[in-house]
């Protein structure tokens, strides 16, 4: 990239400054500054991902059996159905927001790009790390190192060998920006090295987005036919040959919720301006993506013929109507968020929605799954407990990411906040990179001299 | 005459499109039509569930077969395992209808299906299905331990060892090393009653169709199951009670992986279709990319900051 020059810089400062008491727009990535990375919060997180840690140390000597509710019946327990199947559906941002945004243009929504990638990637490898302490012969995940070996018809090896792809390569790849770029602000030494990294970098992009879209795609899709071979022990009301479309449609709303959601919540608890053009643009997505899916959905259950089963007094019935009525309160949400502008009912609507469509991805294998009469399956505290830790261990990546690296999109101001914030009120904070050089396209020796 | 490489490459792709139609499209019409080939060598048990006098012969002997330690985990003395579990791969149950009149015993073990769904399922290949014999084999050096097949198996056969550090998946094999050896399997040679027999699936198949022909009646539908039940099975079953009561589900003809998975099979054959949705996607975003960087270096100019990608 070119280096930049000084001059209009500060005319843009002041501009951006007026430009935020009118309305907010979202025009670069900033990092969340001011506010230390380690908290309470924090520490509590990480105390989690601890004891989860231990956990499965304890788990890899022990064996499945002491550690989790998983038995003959229910062979798959909460670390595949939720961590995996429900958690990497709200990690479906880099597909769906990405899709929005790459292939039909949606060009307002590259501001949210680097929320998605970032929550996706947490998401998958926190995931995929669970999947490796959940299968009982990890060791012998080296056959993925051999093509001629797998089954290529079976959607539980799609699964494996797609997402750890993906995770490990598009998704990654496609986080590398952030981190260059911390590195060309850290020190101009870097720059020659950082700029040659990015334009190999972006000669390759277009196949490593175009991969970065098929492959969840195709994994998220096949989630849903892993339990097609089930047939009839998955409840009718969800077993379907529908199924893959509706888990990848599932992902989708699910995902815009994840990434509108979690952007929001972190503007207000880091006091950051919501550019409403850009949540507009979204949650307009968002609400076609959950009347269209849940069309899909009744439509499938009335041309099977199971839409009595609803109404039978079971908990399947239960779990069927808490769903639906979830999913199309938090559209509606949206929908009158839409009209009226406002960040609270979309805030809440993304919230329901995607609250519905994990009820809904967790039901197949595990709620809405009958292999006898007499099966039962609760989770064990300790299994409960890894659960949780992997989840933390996720959200811990994010606080550290997004107080990091230019994550959180903000207006143009925030930018400028940001430098002037390091240059004057922490100048001794010199790892920070952001404040040290280029803010302003000065070089060097201005810069030293400031701090 | 020359191409340009723009031309070789739109030339590919206009005759990458019907070509992936062809085999996305053609796939299915080669799988419904076909038969499922009935492997060279099959063999099989028959088990006869209304000669069956439920002494559990066969389960001590298919431990001592297996060189399993026997079950005694329910009371501590007598190998009276409930189910199949991680050390029983063969075990009797008793069915008795709701007033008592009626009932049952029933072995259950492996089916050795035709089109295993647990062999569908498995990732890497662990559950496969020997070309020869058409035994349903485990290989410990490819199973991962997803569990996969134990939710997939229509007859809840393959068990997954809970304890330990090292778990196994337990399920019939047929005695295989036994065969090797030239000896029947554990169950059928202790049997007393012959209620349960090996032999080739078409010598089994025919001895159960002419017992129901010699006393017809005598047999639930005067039917063989296994005969074409999942696709066709290689432990075949008599029973004078409904099937569906000795736990033996009413599948249809059509095997459970050639009913679920057919649109998995197809999109995935040759992995043609993904292939041009792929090609498709880095021309799109070719594109798209070249506008985004373009203006992303005009707001650079504007604002004077690096352009953030």
């Amino acid at each position: 990239m070119s280096t930049v020059t000084m001059t209009s810089a500060t005319t843009s400062t002041a501009a951006a400054a007026i430009d935020q008491t009118a309305t907010a727009r979202w025009e670069r990535n900033v990092p969340v500054y001011g506010f230390p990375v380690v908290n309470g919060l924090f520490l509590g997180l990480s105390a989690l991902v601890l004891i989860a840690f231990v956990l499965s140390g304890y788990r890899e000597l022990a064996g499945l059996g002491p550690v989790s509710g998983m038995n003959d019946a229910y062979g798959w327990g909460i670390w595949k159905t939720f961590n995996l199947m429900v958690l990497t559906a709200l990690g479906s941002g880099a597909f769906a927001v990405g899709i929005a945004a790459w292939v039909f243009r949606r060009k307002r929504l590259h501001s949210l790009m680097r929320m998605a990638l970032l929550t996706s990637f947490l998401a998958y490898a926190c995931g995929l790390l669970l999947l490796g302490i959940d299968a009982g012969r990890p060791w012998n995940f080296y056959w993925i190192v051999f093509p001629w070996r797998w089954n290529m018809h079976s959607p539980l090896a799609e699964v494996a060998i797609c997402m750890s792809i993906y995770a490990m390569i598009p998704l990654a790849v496609e986080n590398i920006p952030p981190v260059l770029e911390r590195l060309w602000y850290f020190d101009s030494r870097l720059r020659p090295g950082v700029e040659s990294i990015e334009k190999r970098l972006h000669y390759f992009f277009p196949w490593i987005i175009a991969a970065a879209y098929l492959l969840p795609g195709m994994h998220q899709s096949s989630l849903g036919a892993l339990m097609l071979l089930a047939g009839e022990r998955v409840h009718p009301l969800w077993q379907t040959p529908w199924l893959p479309v509706l888990y990848l449609g599932a992902a989708t709303f699910m995902s815009f919720g994840c990434v509108a959601g979690t952007t929001m919540l972190c503007c207000l608890v880091w006091k950051r301006a919501m550019d409403m053009e850009v949540l507009d643009e979204a949650a307009r997505i968002t609400s076609w993506l959950i009347f269209g899916w849940m069309g899909l959905r009744l439509l499938d259950i009335l041309f099977r013929g199971a839409l009595g089963t609803a109404f039978h007094f079971d908990r399947f019935a239960a779990v069927f109507w808490l769903e639906m009525v979830l999913i199309s309160i938090g559209g509606l949400l949206l929908c009158r968020s839409l009209r009226s502008h406002d960040s609270q009912p979309m805030f809440v609507g993304y919230i329901l929605s995607s609250l519905g469509g994990m009820i809904y991805r967790f039901s197949p294998t595990t709620l809405a799954f009958r292999p006898n009469p007499q099966a039962l399956y609760f989770p064990a505290t300790i299994e409960v407990l890894v659960s949780l830790g992997f989840i933390s261990l996720g959200i811990v990546g994010f606080l550290i990411a997004v107080k990091r690296f230019a994550i959180l999109p903000a207006p143009l101001s925030e930018w400028h906040d940001m430098a002037s914030y390091f240059r004057f009120r922490r100048p001794y904070i010199r790892w920070t990179g952001y404040f040290k050089y280029g803010h302003f396209g000065e070089d060097e020796t201005e810069a030293s001299g400031s701090d | 005459m020359s191409i340009t490489r723009r031309q070789l490459f739109s030339g590919i792709a206009k005759a990458g499109v019907p070509a992936v139609v062809a085999v996305t499209v053609g796939t299915d019409v080669l799988q419904a039509g076909e038969h499922i080939p009935v492997p060279s060598a099959a063999v099989g048990l028959l088990y006869d569930a209304s000669v069956c006098i439920g002494c559990k012969a066969c389960v001590a002997a298919c431990a001592e077969a297996n060189d399993t330690p026997p079950d005694t985990r329910g009371d501590a003395l007598h190998q009276a395992p409930e189910d199949l579990n991680d050390l029983t791969r063969n075990v009797i149950k008793l069915y008795k209808s709701e007033d008592g009149s009626v009932f049952s015993f029933v072995k259950r073990q492996c089916m050795h299906c035709l089109d295993p769904a647990c062999a569908a399922g498995c990732p890497f290949q662990a559950l496969h299905k020997d070309p020869e014999s058409g035994i349903v084999k485990w290989d410990a050096d490819k199973c991962i331990g997803c569990r996969y097949c134990t939710i997939t198996c229509p007859y809840h056969i393959p068990r997954f060892q809970w304890m330990g550090f090292n778990p196994r998946v337990t399920k019939c094999e047929l005695c295989k090393d036994r065969l090797a050896k030239g000896l029947k399997p554990g169950c059928t040679s202790v049997c007393p009653t012959g209620a349960v027999i090996f032999g080739p699936r078409s010598v089994l198949l025919l001895d159960a169709k002419q017992r129901i022909q010699k006393s017809p009646g005598r047999y639930y539908q005067n039917r063989v199951y296994g005969e074409i039940d999942n696709g066709g099975t290689q432990a075949l079953y008599l029973s004078k009670v409904p099937f569906e009561d000795l736990g033996l589900p009413e599948l249809g003809p059509e095997s459970v992986p050639a009913k679920t998975l057919r649109w998995q099979r197809r999109f995935y054959q040759y992995f043609a279709l993904p292939a041009l949705l792929y090609a498709g996607l880095v021309q799109v975003i070719r594109k798209s990319l070249k506008g985004h960087e373009e203006e992303a270096h005009q707001r650079e100019k504007e604002t004077g900051l690096r352009a953030q990608l």
